[in-house]
């Protein structure tokens, strides 16, 4: 699927990363005891990001997962690790997309997608770092289904 | 006494056909013994971001058959090595690793498998399953008008296909390609195949 996220244009194959997370869901969010509070949707939903400031907070988003989550959501269990794999390469395959649009200018930075991915980066160092990582890990829908949002 | 030195198993290759990938290798002999195999794989995010981790794949895991289904965990167009070690007993061969890395997007693509039916007026078409990454592009055309193409994307493979209503004792071709959205490739065309509508001019 082709996601046009302002400028930027990326084909990124939700359907797979979807798959792969339905799969581990349950599991992921049984271990997440805190269920008040949300790293992704705090203070406010994503889907209040203007239209102009989506690529760069995806491109913020993807790095973030990437860069801080998946490494600290490593399981006991061998089914659960590989579908986190599949994801996170999936991630990364997206990321660098977002990179190229980045590098091109489509993928311009305002203040208000500044200061979302600040809020999220709060939201995540308030917790201690694996309950942050499975909690940003089981609130993949809320991204998928704002990433949606721009097809 | 000890065991003997095993040496890691031989001849490792991939086989991708229609985003379907196996992972192959020649067996490991020992006479009177049952040598079994354990394969694991590595993303570029392992590489990357996880401290070169390698994961094991549970269906794999001491094996005893020479073939491993990737399929489940090769789910990113990304570059992925893979290693396979043989296990007699307590002792472990070295890891054979695959030389090179597999990415996906290489996977060959074979025409779909189609079937052409005339049902009076109808211009039918079913098209054999490849499974949920693939989209079917048929082309069809009044035999003769070669220049008067028409064409249909077909993204879930349902039973039949109502593809067109056809002239009277006219007779029409069709012909089809598969698609792969995830990693954006198609595959070869079909044969053509030709059909030819009934002689009346009643539809019904």
């Amino acid at each position: 699927k082709i996601f046009h996220l302002g400028a930027c244009r990326v084909s990124m194959s939700t359907a797979e990363i979807r798959a792969g997370f339905t799969a581990i869901k349950a599991n992921i969010q049984s271990r997440d005891p805190i269920r008040t509070l949300s790293i992704l949707s705090h203070p406010q939903s994503l889907h209040k990001v203007k239209s102009s400031d989506r690529c760069c907070v995806a491109h913020h988003l993807f790095t973030f997962y990437v860069d801080k989550v998946f490494k600290h959501c490593r399981t006991e269990d061998s089914f659960v690790n590989r579908k986190i794999s599949s994801i996170a390469n999936s991630f990364l395959s997206v990321r660098r997309k977002l990179g190229q649009c980045h590098e091109q200018n489509n993928c311009v930075c305002g203040e208000e997608s500044t200061e979302k991915f600040k809020q999220i980066l709060a939201n995540y160092e308030g917790l201690n770092v694996t309950s942050a990582a499975m909690k940003s890990l089981g609130e993949l829908d809320i991204l998928l289904d704002w990433m949606e949002k721009s097809q | 006494g000890a065991e003997a030195f095993l040496p890691a198993p031989q001849n490792i290759s991939i086989l991708s056909t229609n985003m379907k990938h196996f992972l192959t290798w020649s067996p490991v002999i020992v006479q009177g013994a049952t040598v079994r195999y354990s394969v694991e794989f590595q993303g570029e995010y392992e590489r990357e971001h996880a401290n070169e981790s390698w994961i094991p794949i549970s269906e794999c895991s001491l094996t005893t058959a020479t073939v491993c289904n990737l399929t489940e965990d090769i789910s990113a167009s990304v570059p992925y090595r893979l290693r396979v070690r043989a296990r007699l007993g307590a002792t472990s061969s070295p890891w054979g690793t695959l030389t090179g890395f597999f990415n996906r997007v290489t996977t060959s693509l074979t025409p779909p498998v189609l079937k052409v039916v005339a049902d009076g007026h109808h211009l039918l078409v079913e098209l054999a399953d490849m499974g949920p990454s693939f989209q079917f592009r048929v082309l069809y055309w009044k035999k003769g008008q070669a220049s008067r193409v028409k064409h249909k994307v077909l993204r879930e493979v349902s039973s039949v296909v109502h593809l067109d209503t056809m002239e009277a004792g006219a007779e029409y071709c069709v012909r089809a390609q598969a698609h792969v959205e995830a990693i954006n490739r198609s595959s070869s065309f079909s044969p053509t195949q030709c059909v030819r509508a009934r002689g009346d001019t009643s539809l019904w």
